[in-house]
């Protein structure tokens, strides 16, 4: 899933302190899981400016809304006929959802709520760490399902650099070496050959080096 | 040579552009670079333009320095984060490179490596706005230099905009004024007339220079490509009739680049900036007795 985390509230007040009605807008996919803009996190959010309003003797109305999602034309439908009431709306989804709010409502500004951070997992109740950074080309079928381009600070692509030191990262001991892992696994899969196979010079044009990327699957198209 | 001598002197300054080679040989460079250095005041070292892979600028720069040519070393922001950024402009001043100018970079795709991964760590803003703290003696981090460089900063121009768009582009110059830029070239002019809605708005009070890109045609077919496809690029239909007509284009071509640096130098311009786009060896024809 994509993790995003609260922006400082600082921030967003910057962006809206002017405004006199203002929609707090909150997605019920990842950044719900993750716990930064769901219906609960936009609830928040609301009642923190509300306060800050009612202390700066401001009369500003706060909406909350949360849809399904935001990256989908058919749920940001939904505002269609009260989008346009706001002088400005709040989106806590992903950067994902935020622009795609502003490319379909054009009269409204669309302020992030979020810091959208990486595809990553739940480790445990407010944990979430890295695990995949979309570079396209995905080669985790030889890595033991341990992803070298994400989890290595290096990004190296055959074998650890030489900082390792105890199954830990040199930038810090908090951080397993992704390499120690992966061979760590290839080892428990009695794959170890696989370790053996150079990987060839990773093509970036995949990843962003080509600009910004885009999937056109013909057969699904209506 | 010198050129920030020439240019305060308000002395006529001839740039060229020369292409650090694809491969180790210097000899086709150092030769085509050596036959005009009396008449160039600095010589233009793109930094692997179009983002195909070459010698670097900074090594090319250096190998023309140690022949006693002076430079224009271009930097890029597509292929160096800040860290390696400020370490190859160190560098380049200890090697002797006194100019330099900072450009964005073109995407790899549009090179020979189209798998590289491109960096842009900082913008061509804060890469001159980065020279301009080296300058002052202070690294990225804020720490202090033991020893900073003394460069001439310069910058490219779209003198072909209009209206908003140039309006932008001359809010965005300011701001590169602003960051030390003493030099700004302008994208390739067929004719005079065509850059004086950019030189009208430029404040006479700024302490810069605008230095014109005069690019060698070198065929008829070229012109009528970089008539239609290049957008800030004016070439008249009378030009593109001009080199029709003649028997021999390629001679055409250069008389109409020497006529056409004549004119800058005429119009009071800094100087004007010679690209043959890999006929360095024609850089003579065009150039001598100007």
């Amino acid at each position: 899933m994509i993790v995003a985390e609260k922006k400082p509230v600082e921030e967003i007040i910057e962006f809206i302190k002017e405004d006199k009605k203002i929609l707090i807008l909150g997605c019920n996919e990842c950044v719900t899981v993750c716990e930064a803009g769901g219906k609960k996190e936009v609830g928040i959010l609301a009642s923190t400016l509300r306060m800050y309003f009612l202390n700066q003797g401001k009369e500003v109305k706060i909406d909350e809304i949360t849809l399904e999602r935001q990256c989908d034309h058919e749920y940001l439908e939904e505002i269609r006929d009260v989008a346009d009431t706001y002088d400005a709306i709040v989106s806590l989804a992903c950067g994902v959802g935020v622009q795609f709010m502003a490319e379909k409502y054009h009269s409204v500004p669309i302020y992030p709520g979020v810091n959208t951070c990486f595809l990553g997992a739940t480790e445990e109740r407010g944990l979430w760490t890295e695990r995949c950074q979309a570079c396209g080309n995905c080669m985790l079928g030889i890595t033991g399902g341990i992803c070298p381009v994400s989890r290595c600070a290096k990004r190296l692509l055959n074998g650890p650099c030489g900082g390792s030191s105890k199954g830990k990262c040199e930038i810090s001991k908090d951080i397993d070496c992704a390499w120690q892992l992966i061979i760590d696994r290839l080892k428990a899969l009695g794959r170890l050959e696989d370790y053996e196979k150079v990987c060839s010079i990773k093509d970036w044009s995949t990843d962003r080096a080509g600009g910004p990327r885009k999937v056109v699957r013909e057969d699904v198209q209506i | 040579m010198d050129l920030k001598r020439q240019l305060e002197a308000k002395e006529f300054a001839i740039l060229a552009e020369i292409e650090p080679p694809k491969g180790t040989d210097i000899t086709a460079m150092v030769n085509n670079a050596a036959k005009v250095k009396e008449e160039v005041t600095a010589f233009v070292v793109p930094e692997m333009s179009n983002a195909v892979m070459r010698m670097s600028a900074l090594g090319a720069a250096m190998v023309l320095e140690a022949n006693r040519m002076e430079t224009v070393m271009q930097i890029n922001c597509r292929d160096r984060n800040r860290i390696a950024l400020q370490a190859d402009l160190l560098a380049a001043a200890a090697c002797g490179i006194k100019n330099v100018m900072a450009v964005t970079g073109e995407d790899p795709s549009f090179g020979d490596h189209h798998q590289a991964a491109s960096v842009y760590d900082i913008t061509i803003d804060q890469l001159l706005q980065t020279i301009q703290g080296l300058k002052n003696g202070k690294d990225m981090a804020g720490i202090e230099l033991a020893g900073s460089p003394d460069f001439t900063a310069g910058s490219m121009v779209n003198s072909g905009l209009k209206g908003v768009e140039l309006d932008r582009e001359m809010d965005a110059m300011k701001q590169k004024i602003d960051s030390g830029v003493r030099f700004f070239i302008t994208p390739p002019l067929f004719d005079v007339s065509v850059i004086e809605p950019f030189m009208s708005k430029i404040n006479t009070s700024d302490d810069i220079h605008i230095i014109p890109t005069v690019v060698l045609l070198k065929s008829l077919g070229m012109a009528r490509y970089m008539s239609r496809n290049m957008k800030h690029v004016h070439i008249s239909d009378d030009l593109i009739k001009q080199i029709q007509k003649a028997p021999d284009k390629v001679r055409e071509c250069i008389r109409i680049a020497k006529n056409t640096v004549s004119e800058i130098k005429k119009n009071g311009f800094s100087g004007a900036m010679i690209s043959t786009i890999g006929w360095e060896d024609r850089l003579y024809d065009i150039i001598h007795g100007i």
